[in-house]
């Protein structure tokens, strides 16, 4: 992958950055995090992309991953006013959405993960503290598609839908009014009238509708519902 | 209007009227090539709808040339491409963010006198709300054409070492008010001189030849009255590059870039020198 980016180079992250890109990068293999470690440049195309590729495999991680990210890039842009991070990262975070169909019919885990991954940057990735217009619709899509009859059925999908709204409904439902209703038509018929749910579904489903239903949060009686009842 | 005008507009919108069944664009069926270079032939399948191959993806060509544009130009105004949407939304906002603080200086700030210009640009006095420049898409761009001059190791070292306070008219580039009114030649060119300036702060580097170009003149700075007066008409400017090179006498070589670039790159490549 040696290109033109490889003559880019920034002084390396301060120590703050570098233990934390160490603590959530455990795991890659030993030539991917010397490339991060070397002292003398940090190429941060190549930053993004295994950044990426971890999310992509796992699901921790890819929770997390919002965070970091948002650290390298206002890094970046103090260090020299640059963008060449976030940018590299939504242009891999498109592609993938572009195929992410096919990613989904290759393997769940890795689709439900770059959902995680996607919501996750939607929420900490801010431009001037305002969420980024351009994910909008994407992260819209991608939870409709989670909203599916045949998603539905998988208790992994219909977890992952869940966890986001939970995270990023409130400021989705900001950004979009219409598209939330959209999406909540489709899990509310689901609940409804869909066969073959497992009931585990059903009940993150009617969790989800509740919370929606009280402002994007739960009451008390209702949390005592739902979070009691499983314990048992 | 004469006939022959009236007749030559009729035929122009027929024509137009024509086109639109065809192509995507109003001139395709005047051009003789394609973008690709290919000679174009009469396409049936040329139409409003989508090509797409099997995938479903759009196989249409994602820029054309139209008369108005240099060259290739994407076929919607807006990047598609996140990275690019991104940064044009936070453009945006820092534009809009500029503006409120503008409005709210203005009310509390005492009016300057206004400056006389013999351009028909009629300067003026950007703190007042009325007569600053409000339109968004100039904003937008001026903005944008700020950027690729602040964007640069020539401005970072400039500023790291004058602080504003210390600044000299005429001598220190200032960069150009995007909320005052000027002609968009006028912005253009204030804009070059400006960049000029800030050459005059590159970083030194190993190699380049000694080429003297004499860019002064290549700026067509006859067009300077245009220009307000606090910056260099051309009398002036002969002046102005002295101090600018008493500086760079401390760089090894003088080397301007055609494009500035923030980052350096590892192999400096030979470039024109500044008079």
């Amino acid at each position: 992958m040696e290109n033109s980016s490889d003559d880019y180079r920034i002084q390396a992250f301060d120590l703050d950055t570098q233990m934390l890109l160490k603590t959530a990068l455990k795991g890659l293999s030993v030539s991917a995090l010397d490339e991060l470690y070397d002292p003398s440049s940090v190429n941060l195309e190549k930053v993004s992309n295994i950044i990426m590729d971890q999310s992509l495999k796992d699901q921790v991680f890819s929770k997390e991953a919002g965070r970091i990210c948002y650290t390298i890039v206002q890094a970046e842009a103090k260090q020299n006013n640059g963008n060449v991070f976030r940018r590299n990262l939504l242009n891999r975070l498109q592609q993938e959405f572009k195929d992410r169909e096919e990613t989904r019919g290759r393997s769940l885990q890795e689709w439900v993960c770059y959902v995680t991954f996607i919501c996750n940057i939607f929420d900490y990735l801010k431009v001037n503290n305002m969420p980024m217009v351009a994910l909008v619709h994407p992260v819209f899509d991608c939870l409709m598609r989670l909203a599916q009859p045949d998603a539905l059925m998988n208790e992994e999908e219909v977890d992952c839908l869940v966890l986001q709204l939970h995270r990023i409904g409130e400021q989705l439902e900001k950004a979009n009014g219409p598209r939330m209703d959209e999406l909540f038509f489709l899990l509310r018929d689901g609940f409804l009238l869909q066969e073959g749910l497992s009931s585990m579904a059903r009940l993150l489903l009617l969790e989800i509708l509740e919370f929606r239903a009280g402002g994007w949060l739960l009451s008390s009686t209702a949390h005592k519902y739902y979070y009691s009842e499983i314990a048992d | 209007m004469s006939e022959w005008n009236r007749g030559k507009r009729r035929e122009a919108h027929s024509g137009e009227h024509e086109s639109r069944s065809h192509g995507a664009s109003r001139w395709s069926h005047c051009r003789k090539r394609g973008i690709d270079g290919s000679l174009r032939m009469k396409k049936d399948t040329e139409g409003s709808e989508k090509r797409t191959d099997e995938n479903g993806t759009d196989t249409r060509h994602d820029s054309f040339t139209t008369p108005e544009s240099g060259g290739p130009v994407s076929r919607c105004g807006r990047r598609s491409d996140w990275g690019s949407q991104v940064e044009d939304e936070e453009m945006r906002r820092d534009v809009h963010r500029d503006m409120q603080r503008r409005r709210i200086l203005g009310g509390d700030v005492t009016q300057r006198e206004r400056r006389t210009s013999s351009g028909s640009s009629g300067s003026c006095d950007s703190r007042e709300g009325d007569n600053m420049e409000t339109d968004e898409a100039v904003l937008l761009r001026r903005q944008k054409q700020i950027n690729y001059g602040k964007n640069t190791l020539a401005y970072d070292r400039y500023i790291k070492e004058v602080p504003k306070h210390m600044r000299q008219a005429g001598v220190h580039p200032k960069t150009p008010n995007k909320f005052r009114k000027y002609s968009r030649r006028s912005w253009d060119q204030q804009i070059k001189l400006w960049k000029v300036k800030l050459h005059a702060w590159d970083p030194p580097s190993e190699d380049g030849p000694d080429k003297t170009v004499d860019d002064i003149d290549e700026l067509g700075l006859g067009d300077v009255m245009d220009i307000e007066l606090e910056f260099p008409t051309l009398s002036d400017s002969q002046n102005a590059p002295a101090p600018i090179s008493t500086r760079s006498l401390s760089l090894e070589d003088e080397d301007c870039m055609g494009t500035p670039v923030k980052v350096q790159k590892t192999e400096p490549t030979a470039e024109p020198d500044m008079a």
